[in-house]
């Protein structure tokens, strides 16, 4: 593999990120934003417990839907972005597998989970391991509550093998096979075609 | 800066106070923390698709849930950063908690607090513009996050438990309003 993983991190890791003098953050075609981890996993579980069991898969599925447009929009905006494209760049030598390697560097060097590909079947199927992630601070979930990582696994195998963006949407879904926070020593994410 | 006709009151005017964070990254886990509590970027994709699963929700108090997230967090943050770096004027204490609410991306807020009542503005704002941006205009206000960091700011300012202050937007930016407007009252 062409992605030397620890030197993205590196480099990615030290961008700093704050608000302009409108207090926004318009950056990679999206408005971004930085706030404790914390207050997502707090509403997750907040309406986790309200949706009871009746409509526990419903909310499930809407908390792992947002992640996923998330880094579809998102994700398409780091990997075309300059910073993706001085740093990754250079490293390309098989797209789009590289440029997804290149993606969970991102994902990791950004906080959202020290995460990376174990297996990938070009346009069939991803494992993504995760050793650790904000979303396994949750103590005794009901079921494995990463659903961020879940949705943006799932958008990027969209961005690396469905039609261009923003066409390819929603052409694979994810199952999160361990999980942290339920006791396993890692989380584990299997993408495969929906 | 607001454009606003102000009421005499507690607002920031005059505070010399700087919001600067200490912000770090852990290579062996892979966070980054900022005053020491991981923190994450995301876009307004994440923060308007939570909002839209809130307001899906409302039968099940999901504004509410929202609200409550948002005041919660937030209320711990204002606090430690004010107990850490000795914050105690409360001119300064809203001029943090303003420019706090800038740095993170959420937008621009200016408060007024008076004896019983007072209101904050948001010339700009991350939940209005991001929901414009992505379904465009909506006929009610979506801001519950905002809402929720209102709560705090005057529980942490004044030493108040957060959830005893009403907080309700009369205008909003995602309604075609200029500006934000909330009023307050405890």
């Amino acid at each position: 593999m062409a992605i030397d993983r620890s030197q993205v991190i590196s480099q990615l890791s030290q961008i700093k990120i704050k608000g302009d003098s409108n207090g926004m953050v318009p950056a990679f075609g999206v408005l971004v934003q930085q706030l404790p981890a914390n207050f997502w996993n707090s509403f997750s579980e907040k309406i986790l417990d309200a949706a009871g069991d009746a409509l526990y898969d419903d909310a499930e599925g809407l908390l792992e839907n947002a992640a996923a447009e998330c880094g579809y929009h998102t994700g398409y905006g780091i990997i075309t972005s300059e910073e993706f494209n001085s740093v990754v760049g250079p490293m390309i030598e098989n797209k789009p597998e590289d440029i997804l390697h290149g993606a969970y560097g991102v994902f990791t060097a950004w906080g959202w989970a020290n995460a990376e590909i174990t297996e990938l079947v070009p346009g069939e199927k991803m494992v993504v391991r995760a050793y650790d992630y904000y979303e396994s601070d949750v103590k005794n979930p009901k079921k494995p509550f990463a659903y961020m990582i879940r949705g943006v696994s799932r958008a990027f195998m969209d961005l690396a093998y469905s039609d261009p963006y923003p066409k390819g949407f929603g052409k694979f879904k994810c199952e999160q096979t361990k999980a942290i926070e339920k006791g396993d020593k890692y989380g584990e994410f299997v993408v495969t075609k929906a | 800066m607001a454009t606003t006709t102000k009421k005499s009151g507690f607002t920031s005017a005059g505070s010399k106070v700087s919001y600067q964070p200490e912000q770090k990254f852990d290579n062996k886990k892979m966070r980054h923390y900022m005053e020491g509590k991981t923190f994450v970027l995301h876009c307004h994709h994440y923060a308007t698709l939570f909002t839209q699963l809130a307001c899906d929700a409302r039968d099940l108090g999901g504004t509410e849930l929202l609200t409550e997230a948002s005041c919660e967090t937030f209320y711990e943050v204002l606090c430690d950063y004010f107990k850490k770096h000795k914050v105690s004027d409360t001119t300064d204490r809203i001029a943090i908690a303003e420019q706090y609410y800038g740095y993170v991306g959420m937008g621009t807020i200016e408060f007024n607090f008076g004896d019983k009542e007072g209101f904050a503005v948001m010339e700009h704002s991350h939940i209005d513009e991001g929901w414009k941006k992505k379904w465009g205009q909506k006929e009610e206000p979506v801001n519950f996050i905002g809402i929720g960091y209102i709560q705090a700011a005057w529980g942490a300012v004044f030493n108040k438990k957060p959830e005893t202050c009403n907080v309700e937007e009369t205008q909003s930016i995602v309604c075609g309003s200029s500006n934000s407007r909330f009023t307050i009252n405890w």
